[in-house]
Order: structure tokens, then C-alpha cells, then sequence
């Protein structure tokens, strides 16, 4: 068995020094050798009196940390060489458990164990500790060890050294955190350190408020030293950190069952230990800027001088310490597409003959977070309001990626959608958990496409897709997921024929597609209301980039030029836009006053550099002649010179296109009653028989797995 | 395969596959049920929702029982009076 030597470096540590000697003999130490460095108090009477504890007295000028403890190293002789400080008591089984920790592996080069907090320790250290060392522990709660790549820390409060290893090593003569430097320049060496939660010693710095702030000016200004890092400090961070670590102090010690007046009592103080904690390792770690008359009033041992020297010297470029930053989050944003991207989709119950033609389907539909007004959430819930009316069992789920619906509980989102959208009777759920099965699981967003890919119980995955999304974004890591949602297998139900071709041939998906439908009870001409010959509306969402905004505001700069006198009403967003012609604004509109709006305009102006939206179509439906833009993806609907009258993204040709429709009463005339007939046949009924039909055609694609795979050729 | 034989293939596999119908016809039944009773209590529940009142949690925190207490005590006595109201006017 190897032989062990403790060395203890004392001054003034009466208080617990015969208590500590005790333990280490109990322990069974084969050498004990204090070092004083000057004590006044009884540490020396307490240390000759104990039996078998050599004493070493040095000059307290001689004293460093390193330097000191490189100094008892080489006094003593054993092949484990235990650092304890003065006031750390070690418990029951902690020699043994340090030699365990040694034999965990043969390139184990040193060892700590958890300082204990002591009865009196207030509840600020004695949290800190537990929370500090519970962190060092193996999955099961017991002994870890610790490599390349992991914290360095040790701590030189209770910390044990293999003799050869130190040798190589050897402590850095710095003012402070030595041990730190040693674990950094232990694993730098290739050795490994091993944590062992039976190594522990009862610890505690009992210092007041104000000397506790000066100790953490002391050992920052140690960290700086040895590592270089310095503490950042922002002060709303730091209310924030102050805020949460008094609140944690505050549960701990309800944890503890300490009663509701002693946590009153704790409260503030823990606010001033924090809060003093902060500053003082700011200033700690920039002790270097300070004057050295306020270095020496800040620190606890009156030290002023300047950055300590360093004779080992520190690397040539020290590594930069980053600040650690504990976990924050249970899961990444995108963890479901890393997750689909590793392991691939959950597979899809086995499909089952006739299940395609089954009267009622199961139908859950994965959304995104919605707002008021969002149209493509008007479209998703007046098809699935519908699918509901036919009889499928419907519910909705909300994939909620970044938390935006946190505060918002199931019961109001329902009522969201029944106030806001559509009717709906079925039950919403938010997140996954309770997660039963579907016949078909329909994504909806690009960011609901992998959350439904890990869905399991499902015969069939259906994409109901509003528009191609990752032209909603730059070149980014978003704009690359949202491609990826095409190339999954999910059969893409598309809001246009142009997005059902652009899924397909750019991605490979099997689509299918179906038109928006128009509410036709309420976007339609109406008599009560004069239209008049000088209005043009513009849908000015500039909020949106797709809408081209800047393009639309040019081209009735234009048409202002050319014609002072018509009249520009801009709505559909609520910041008006700033321009250099005239206008009134009439931020989000309702669906009647939309209605209204349109039937009282001349010509409606809406563009979109993607899927074409239901805007122009409840326009047309009023007898209001649009203007969109050309070569994008109205023409899959309304054919080259339907209805609509298109024009190029050029600011010019539009404000020419708009100023056509408001002199010749002919056009004017054509496209009006052509668009209201076009669009009659475009109701919200229809395009459910579509979307209903793509359900169904993806599930008889799965049926088809059950003639074409090898099991039922056979 | 004799003639027989196919035939009673086909046959079981015809009722095989009614069975399996019937079975989802069920689930899907099942499903409804369960997917009306939840937005049911989800109905029930929009006002505790809407102002995140989550009323298990509420009840188990210190204070609640002796609140409970309360509430039947002081129903206890208005029943009481009630009880007494009643007992004069019949008795007037």
C-alpha cells in the first residue's frame, strides 16, 4: 500500500487544527507535516502536543501558496502527498477512499474529494459547494474521472498527489489558485484527475459579508494571474445572477426545512454575498488596472502589490479561460432535425388494405405558433374545421420550436382558434407528450416536418404545404432545414399548382395540389356600398419581405407622379410605412372591413415573389381587378391573361399596369366580372375534397408498399 | 392448391380483413370518444388556462387545507343561520 503524507500550511488556525489533526491520525496517515507560516494564536501549542505531526516554521514573508506546498512535497517522503488546509476536517473513510480514487486507473495522477459545509456554514457556501462537487460525480452519484477536455479544477482545501507526478508538475509559485493552475497542467501532461465523493473533508470560510467580497477580489486576482482570465461584468446580468442565486439560496435552504423567518433572515445577506461576489471578482480580475492602495484595501490579505510573479512563467501563449457557462436549455432548437438527420424518421405503422377509402380517418395536424391574422393559419384551420364537419377525428398539436406560446395553456389556444380562425370541436394539445397515433399526421410549417417525422403510430406523413418556405429566408441554417423538410417522403399537399411543381421537380416529393378557397358569404360585391374610380389599395405588409414591399411603394410613388389625384389606401400591417407620396392607412384590417375596402376600390394591388396568396382571390370575389406580379406562380392559377393583371417587378410597369385599370373602364370591366366568375367555383369546400383526396392519396402510396415489397411478392 | 383450398384462402382472408376494418372502425370510434372528452375539459378549463391556474398545484401548497378548513367552516355557519331563518319564518 502506498505511503501517505499530509501536509497542512497553518497560520492562525486554532480553530479547527486540533480537530483536523485528530481526523488525519484516525485516518491513518503514515506522515503528517504542518507548516506555520507565523501564527500567533495556539496553532503552535496545538500542533506540538498532537502526536507523530512534524512542524516546520517559516518566515510569513516566505509564504506562497505553490511555493509552500512545493516546499512540504519535497519535506516529506510518502508516494501520496495529501493537501489539506487548516481548517478542512477530514470525515470518516476519506484516506481510503483517496487510495481508491488512485486505483481507478493507473494514469490517475491526482485526487479530490467535496468540501462538506459545516454546521454554521451559511447557506450561500454550503449550496455552492454541494451544487459545485455534485457536478464532478459519475452518473451514479460515485467516483469520476476526469481528462483532457474536462474542468481542471482541483482544490488544495483537500487534494492528493502522487509524488511522481508532482515531481514532473510541481506547483506554480502564484498568489492564488495554484491548485487550478496544477489540475490545467496536469491534464495539459496527458494524467488523469479522479473525483471521489468519499474523499470529502467538513469546510467551510465563515467570513462576514465584507470579507468574503475581499477574498473574491483575492482569488480572482489569483485566476488572473494563473490563467489570465478576466471576469466579465455587465450590471443587468449581474441583477439577473444576483436575482436567481438569492432565489436559489432561498429554496435551498426551504429544502433544508429551514422556517420561513430564518429564510427572511438569510435573504438579504445572500443578496450582499452575491451581488459583493460580482463586483469584487470583477475588480479581482482587474486588480492589475487598480491603484495599489486600493488593491491593498481590497484585499483580505492587505496584498497591494502589482501581478505576481511567475518563475515557471506561463506558457508562451496562454490558452484564453473561457467563462463556464452551465446548461440553459434542455434541448438545441433544431434538436428534432439533428435528430431525424441521425437516426432518420420513426418508421410508420404497417399500412393496411383499404385504409385509403375508410370513411373517417384519425387526422392530427402539427402547426407552428400562430397570431392573429396569420393567413396561413386561416387556411390550415378552415380546411381542418371542415375535414372535422366530414366526419375524421381531428386535433391539433403545437410544435412550439422557440417557445412562443410558453405562457399560453392548451384551453386558450383552442379558444384561439375557434375565436380567431375557424370552428373547431376537437381537442389542442402543445408539444408531443401525449402523443396517441394517427391515421395521418399532417406537418404544416417547415419547422413542424421533423417533430412529426419522430411521431410514432402513424400509417401515413402528409405535408400540407402554404408556400415554398426556404425562400423565406437567406442563406442560412434555417433556409437548409427547410429544404430538407421536402426530401423526407412526407407526400406534399401544395397550396398551388406552381408550389405543387416546384416541390416535386426541385425535391423529388409526391405532391398533390389544391386551391385556396374564398368565403364567399363575405368577400363579395356588394350594393350597399358605392365603388369608387379613383382608389387603389395595396396590401403593404412590409413586415414580410416576400411581399416586395419596397417595389410596391415605388411603383405608387409612380402612379403618384402620374396622377396626383388618385387615392393610396395602404393596410395589412400596423406601422405605416414611410413614403414619398400621400396615403391613408388603415393598418390590420377584419374580414368585413376588408370586404368593404374592396368594394369600395378601384384597383387592389398585392404581390408575392413566392406562392401566390388568398388576398388577390378575396379581392376578385368583391369585383376588385388586381395587380400581381408576372412570371412567379399566379399564373398556374389564373392562366397568362386571366382575371388577374400581371405585370413585371419593375416599379414602372406596375404603376403602368395599375394606371391601365383606372382609365380604360373596358379592362376594368373584363377583369372585374371575369374575376368574380373565376373565383366563384374557389370555396374552402373544394379545396378540402383536394387536401382530403392528398390525404388519401398518401395513405394508398403506403397501401401500394403492400403490393410492391418483396413479402407480398412472395 | 386445389379449387377448395383457394376458395377457403380467400374466404379467410375476406374475413380477416373485415376484422381488421371492424378493429379500426372501433379505434376510430375510441378515438373520437377520447378526443371529445379532452376538448370537453379543455372547454371546462379555458378560464383557469387563460389565467394559469392550475388548481392541484394550488391546493397543495401550505395553507390550503387550513383555507378549505375555512370555507366549510363558515358554510357550516351559513347553513346554520339559514337552517335558523328557516325554523323562525315556519315558526311565525
Amino acid at each position: 500500500m502506498s505511503r501517505v503524507s499530509v501536509v497542512i500550511p497553518v497560520k492562525d488556525g486554532e480553530r479547527y487544527l486540533a480537530e483536523l489533526l485528530d481526523a488525519v491520525a484516525r485516518e491513518g496517515a503514515d506522515e503528517v507535516l504542518v507548516i506555520d507560516s507565523g501564527s500567533t494564536d495556539r496553532s503552535l501549542e496545538i500542533v506540538r502536543s498532537a502526536r507523530g505531526v512534524e512542524l516546520l516554521q517559516i518566515d510569513p514573508a516566505e509564504f506562497g501558496h505553490g511555493r509552500t506546498r512545493n516546499l512540504g512535497a519535497e519535506r516529506t517522503s510518502g508516494e501520496l502527498i495529501c493537501f489539506l488546509t487548516q481548517d478542512a476536517t477530514p470525515t470518516p473513510g476519506w484516506l481510503d477512499a483517496v487510495r481508491a480514487a488512485f486505483a481507478l486507473d493507473a494514469q490517475v495522477g491526482a485526487v479530490f474529494g467535496p468540501h462538506l459545509p459545516r454546521a454554521d456554514t451559511s447557506p450561500m457556501i454550503a449550496r455552492e459547494l454541494e451544487r459545485h462537487f455534485a457536478g464532478f460525480a459519475g452518473v451514479d452519484g460515485g467516483p469520476a474521472l476526469q481528462g483532457a477536455g474536462d474542468e481542471p479544477f482541483l482544490s488544495n482545501v483537500n487534494a492528493a498527489y502522487r509524488r511522481d507526478v508532482w515531481e514532473q508538475i510541481r506547483f506554480r509559485d502564484v498568489a492564488y489558485s495554484e491548485d487550478q493552475a496544477f489540475g490545467r497542467d496536469l491534464l495539459a501532461a496527458g494524467w488523469l484527475k479522479a473525483y471521489h465523493p468519499d474523499a470529502a473533508v467538513l469546510h467551510a470560510h465563515d467570513y462576514g459579508a465584507l470579507e468574503f467580497m475581499r477574498r473574491y477580489f483575492d482569488e480572482y486576482r489569483g485566476l488572473h494571474a494563473t490563467t489570465g482570465h478576466v471576469e466579465g461584468f455587465h450590471p443587468l446580468d449581474a441583477l439577473r445572477t444576483v436575482r436567481a442565486e438569492t432565489a436559489a439560496d432561498l429554496r435551498w435552504l426551504k429544502e433544508q426545512g429551514a422556517p420561513a423567518g430564518e429564510r427572511a433572515r438569510w435573504a438579504a445577506r445572500a443578496g450582499v454575498h452575491h451581488g459583493g461576489r460580482r463586483v469584487f471578482s470583477a475588480l479581482g480580475s482587474r486588480a492589475d488596472r487598480l491603484p495599489a492602495g486600493v488593491r491593498e484595501r481590497l484585499s483580505l490579505e492587505g496584498r497591494g502589490d502589482g501581478s505576481t510573479p511567475d518563475p515557471l512563467g506561463p506558457p508562451a501563449t496562454p490558452p484564453p479561460a473561457g467563462r463556464p457557462i452551465a446548461p440553459q436549455r434542455a434541448e438545441d432548437d433544431y434538436a428534432d432535425a439533428a435528430r431525424v438527420l441521425r437516426e432518420g424518421a420513426v418508421p410508420l405503422l404497417d399500412p393496411i388494405p383499404g385504409m385509403a377509402e375508410r370513411e373517417r380517418l384519425r387526422l392530427a395536424l402539427v402547426v407552428p405558433p400562430w397570431r392573429r391574422g396569420s393567413g396561413g393559419h386561416n387556411t390550415l384551420f378552415q380546411l381542418l374545421s371542415r375535414l372535422e364537419r366530414r366526419g375524421h377525428v381531428c386535433s391539433v398539436w403545437v410544435s412550439d420550436l422557440y417557445g412562443e406560446t410558453a405562457g399560453t395553456w392548451p384551453a386558450v389556444l383552442r379558444d384561439e382558434i375557434n375565436e380567431w380562425f375557424a370552428p373547431f370541436d376537437g381537442p389542442v394539445y402543445k408539444d408531443f407528450a401525449d402523443w396517441h397515433g394517427a391515421d395521418v399526421v399532417m406537418a404544416t410549417g417547415w419547422q413542424t416536418v421533423h417533430p412529426a417525422l419522430l411521431l410514432d403510430g402513424c400509417r401515413a406523413r402528409a405535408y400540407i404545404v402554404n408556400d415554398h418556405e426556404p425562400e423565406f429566408y437567406a442563406t442560412s441554417t434555417e433556409s437548409r432545414l427547410a429544404e430538407d423538410t421536402y426530401r423526407h417522403g412526407l407526400h406534399c399537399v401544395a397550396a398551388s399548382p406552381w408550389l405543387r411543381d416546384v416541390v416535386a421537380e426541385r425535391y423529388g416529393a409526391s405532391a398533390d395540389a389544391f386551391q385556396l378557397g374564398v368565403d364567399h358569404a363575405l368577400y363579395a360585391p356588394r350594393a350597399d356600398i358605392a365603388r369608387r374610380g379613383d382608389t387603389v389599395v395595396y396590401y403593404a405588409r412590409h413586415s414580410t419581405d416576400r411581399r416586395a414591399v419596397p417595389i410596391g411603394l415605388m411603383a405608387l410613388a409612380e402612379l403618384h407622379r402620374r396622377r396626383p389625384d388618385t387615392r393610396i389606401v395602404l393596410f395589412g400591417t400596423d406601422r405605416p410605412p414611410r413614403t414619398s407620396f400621400p396615403y391613408e392607412h388603415c393598418d390590420v384590417l377584419s374580414g368585413p372591413q376588408l370586404a368593404a375596402l374592396y368594394n369600395e376600390a378601384t384597383v387592389g394591388l398585392c404581390l408575392s415573389l413566392t406562392n401566390f396568396s388568398l388576398m388577390p382571390k378575396e379581392m376578385l370575389a368583391c369585383g376588385l381587378p388586381c395587380v400581381e406580379l408576372a412570371g412567379v406562380s399566379a399564373e398556374s392559377i389564373f392562366g397568362d391573361d386571366g382575371p388577374l393583371a400581371l405585370a413585371p417587378l419593375d416599379p414602372v410597369e406596375l404603376a403602368r399596369t395599375i394606371e391601365r385599370l383606372l382609365d380604360d373602364r373596358g379592362e376594368w370591366e373584363r377583369r372585374s366580372q371575369t374575376g368574380i366568375e373565376f373565383v366563384a367555383s374557389h370555396t374552402w369546400d373544394v379545396a378540402t375534397d383536394e387536401v382530403e383526396a392528398g390525404l388519401r392519396h398518401a395513405l394508398r402510396e403506403r397501401e401500394r408498399e403492400l403490393v410492391t415489397s418483396p413479402a407480398a411478392q412472395t | 392448391m386445389s379449387t377448395t383450398e383457394k376458395t377457403d384462402r380467400e374466404t379467410e382472408v375476406q374475413q380477416l380483413r373485415a376484422r381488421i376494418a371492424a378493429l379500426e372502425a372501433e379505434l376510430v370510434e375510441q378515438a373520437e370518444r377520447t378526443e371529445r372528452i379532452v376538448a370537453a375539459a379543455q372547454a371546462r378549463t379555458y378560464w383557469l388556462d387563460r389565467w394559469h391556474l392550475d388548481l392541484n398545484a394550488l391546493m397543495q401548497r401550505p395553507g390550503a387545507a387550513e383555507f378549505r378548513a375555512l370555507v366549510r367552516g363558515l358554510r357550516w355557519i351559513v347553513r346554520g343561520l339559514k337552517k335558523v331563518k328557516r325554523t323562525l319564518l315556519r315558526g311565525s
